[in-house]
């Protein structure tokens, strides 16, 4: 009995902390209220599309024009202009004006109306993937619909009786996008962004409360004035209990803050949102308990209040590419997937955006349920060793 | 102005955290990027088979599925849920369907139909599993034309121009090798640099003032803002550029990724994107000078960076409000004129405006450089 009442006292000691330092009430709230909705408007425009081009047309005939319309008619292409030659098109490009050239050889339409092949050349800007692939998407569409086009007609006039056996493909080929089928930068990316937010904001704001106290101590023994009491003094509770009080703080503030990240937010910018809270909500729970627990195990290494900024904004950038989002999981080597797997949103963005974008439910995304409390139970031991380690020093 | 200097170099050998921050985490950085991705292309997915014809043709099918570079079958299976049960549990990433009496069907030209399952939730192997899938049923597929119409008399010339009557070569400017490295770890390494920057400078600003030291810092300088802030940001700058140089030199000299222009160019680039980081953070901590907030400002813009500047979300496509911000980011005329300069190979006059940009930030500090002289000669630490 004495030891709940001890967690209790650890757990409102904690969340009178929490809620009297304006730093830490940024990182805990204003950072994932407002950052997953600023992150989504910035890629809300999902698709790329109109992308200027230049055409350089060599053949100028009524066959060429076509081609010209069909592909200025794709989602992808907007055609600006046409160019006299190759130079001034690429005077356009390096103006950064277009990011794509057509060029047409003269002898496009005689080709074509002598059933040879043709090639259109097509010089692409490859500065962003994400143009060139919405060029090629729109490439394979226009050559698909002419090569019908044009087949259908040769083979009416020029193979006659073999008309009957082509008449379509021997085998027919369909194509089936599962998941996030919308193509869309902010539907791919998003849901993965925000466990990591989850996460991230969780591990500063438990540092900065850790980097407080420390400066608080510090000032004392200067004997600066009118410095508060540290307010991590939990005398009578050990290190389990007041890492367990601590984790059950931060775990109760995010429980909601995890709602609205990930069950608003989707919805409101039509995000993948396939599967029910009751499939995510109990994913989440062991992210946020292993995230707790790796904060409290990160600071120590915390001696200042404002060294959570340097020593924890950068490892966002590398935790997303950790998480196999932008370069697959599988091209890992050993070495990189064990750092990986040692992060609690690696297992968190793998799992949950197959449970919001291809509707998973709990029990398949098992393989990345049951390492979150093997994390957790990892980091809560580190956390109580070093919690007993800082109150051995203290004493 | 020797003693302003003499005393930022001491800064920077008080902490630890410097030669962490300044030295050892972009290097790590660049390491990790560089390491994660350097094959280029993500090849192998692991995909699957659903083969429910079990004939001959079916067979040699599979065989061409996995002797294809993008894909790894890793599974056949008897049934199209099983195949699904795994995409769920992430453990493949598609699957090939191969129909009951496929070979029979084909045979007997009663057209049956491929079909194959990729899964976009994540973008790269997706793609590339769709790209892999659609060729090999696409060449099989064009491959019994081809054969029918040889059957019938047709010579092989006249065959290809029918089947294929049009063709698009694409030619990919500077990366023909579509290496997904080169674009990935030439921004977002360069990012983490220009965001240790700012806020290294912002911490290192405010120390003077938390530790109530900016007086000092000021009378060391003899009154002159100019001197105190060149004499303890320029080591930084230094150590930074060189720091900046070396992983340059790591991706265009030891990795070989394209470098179309005089390397020059790219190294002022670093030099002026550096400093320009840098004067942004001085900016930043004249409007705000407390330690914490003006932290959380830097911070808080240098993530927003990887995806306002442009690395993968082209700017001109979002939204105008927003990507109006990307202009006051200095890493975003970095980003340009590593485009105009490595990747293209351009003239430096197309460039032109990147670099006075760049430069133009280092005009930012001098705004309100008084303001900031007041909070130093009275420091007054705010938690």
């Amino acid at each position: 009995m004495k030891w709940f009442v001890n967690l209790f006292r650890v757990f409102r000691r904690e969340m009178w902390r929490v809620f009297t330092d304006v730093g830490v009430l940024i990182f805990f709230f204003g950072l994932p209220l407002a950052y997953p909705v600023v992150y989504t408007l910035i890629y809300n425009p999902e698709v790329v599309t109109e992308i200027p081009t230049v055409i350089v047309d060599h053949s100028r005939t009524a066959e060429s024009r076509d081609l010209v319309r069909a592909i200025g008619s794709t989602q992808a292409v907007k055609v600006i202009g046409y160019a006299a030659d190759l130079a001034e098109a690429k005077r356009a490009w390096a103006e950064k004006k277009c990011y794509g050239v057509v060029e047409i050889p003269a002898d496009y339409a005689s080709r074509i109306g002598t059933g040879k092949p043709v090639n259109v050349d097509f010089y692409s800007d490859v500065s962003l993937l994400l143009r060139y692939r919405q060029y090629l998407f729109a490439l394979t569409g226009v050559q698909i619909d002419k090569v019908q086009q044009i087949t259908a007609e040769r083979i009416t006039t020029l193979a006659g009786g073999a008309e009957t056996m082509v008449s379509g493909l021997p085998v027919n080929t369909q194509s089936n996008l599962m998941g996030d089928t919308s193509q869309g930068f902010a539907s791919f990316v998003m849901p993965g962004v925000f466990i990591l937010i989850l996460q991230q904001s969780m591990i500063l704001g438990v540092c900065c409360l850790a980097g407080t106290a420390n400066d608080r101590r510090r000032f004392r023994r200067q004997g600066r004035a009118d410095v508060p009491i540290p307010g991590d003094d939990y005398s009578g509770a050990g290190p389990v209990t007041v890492v367990l009080g601590k984790t059950l703080c931060y775990v109760v503030i995010y429980l909601p803050l995890a709602y609205f990240i990930l069950t608003i937010v989707p919805e409101v910018f039509s995000l993948p949102h396939v599967q029910s809270a009751s499939q995510y909500m109990p994913f989440v729970f062991p992210v946020l308990v292993a995230s707790a627990l790796l904060a409290q195990t990160l600071q120590v290494f915390v001696r200042e209040r404002e060294s959570c900024f340097p020593l924890i904004v950068f490892t966002s950038v590398v935790f997303l590419f950790m998480s196999g989002l932008t370069w697959p999981r599988y091209a890992f080597n050993q070495f990189q997937l064990f750092i990986a797997d040692l992060v609690p949103a690696t297992w968190g963005v793998n799992g949950f955006i197959r449970i919001t974008s291809d509707g998973s439910t709990l029990s398949n995304v098992a393989g990345f349920y049951r390492p979150l409390w093997y994390l957790s139970a990892g980091y809560f031991i580190t956390a109580v060793l070093l919690r007993g380690y800082v109150f051995r020093k203290k004493a | 102005m020797l003693a302003s200097l003499r005393r930022g170099i001491r800064t920077l050998g008080s902490r630890r955290i410097y030669i962490l921050m300044l030295i050892i985490v972009p290097l790590a950085c660049a390491f990790f990027f560089l390491n994660l991705m350097n094959e280029g292309l993500p090849t192998r997915i692991p995909v699957g088979v659903v083969d429910m014809d079990q004939t001959e043709m079916s067979r040699s099918l599979t065989r061409k599925l996995g002797a294809t570079e993008l894909l790894e079958i890793n599974h056949t299976f008897s049934s199209y849920h099983e195949a699904y049960e795994k995409v769920l549990q992430g453990e493949l990433y598609g699957f090939f369907y191969i129909p009951r009496n496929f070979q029979d069907k084909a045979v007997a030209g009663e057209q049956p139909s491929l079909n194959f399952y990729s899964n976009m939730t994540i973008f790269v192997p997706g793609t590339l599993s769709y790209k892999g899938f659609k060729t090999i049923a696409v060449t099989t597929s064009s491959g019994m034309v081809e054969t029918e119409l040889v059957s019938v008399g047709l010579s092989e010339g006249a065959v290809g121009a029918l089947t294929m009557p049009i063709n698009f070569p694409t030619h990919p400017i500077g990366n023909p090798w579509i290496n997904y490295s080169y674009y990935l770890s030439s921004s977002f390494i360069i990012g983490v640099v220009a965001l240790l920057a700012m806020i290294m400078t912002c911490f290192t600003l405010g120390q003077e003032i938390k530790n109530e030291t900016s007086p000092e810092w000021i009378a060391t300088a003899r009154g002159s803002m100019l001197r105190a802030i060149v004499g303890q940001l320029l080591p930084q700058t230094i150590v930074l550029t060189v720091v900046g140089v070396a992983i340059q030199s790591l991706l265009y000299g030891w990795l070989h990724f394209p470098m179309n222009g005089p390397a020059w160019r790219m190294i002022l680039a670093m030099f002026l994107m550096v400093t320009a980081s840098q004067s942004f953070g001085v900016f930043v901590f004249e409007i705000v000078p407390n330690l914490r907030l003006s932290l959380s400002v830097v911070s808080l813009l240098g993530i927003l960076a990887f995806s306002l500047a442009g690395f993968s979300f082209p700017v001109e496509q979002m939204y105008g409000s927003l990507g109006i911000f990307s202009y006051i980011l200095p890493i975003r005329y970095y980003f340009l004129i590593y485009i105009d300069q490595a990747l293209n190979g351009q003239e430096l006059y197309y460039s032109r405006f990147y670099y006075m940009a760049l430069l133009a930030f280092d005009l930012l500090p001098f705004l309100m450089a008084g303001r900031l002289k007041r909070r130093a000669l009275n420091p007054v630490y705010v938690p």
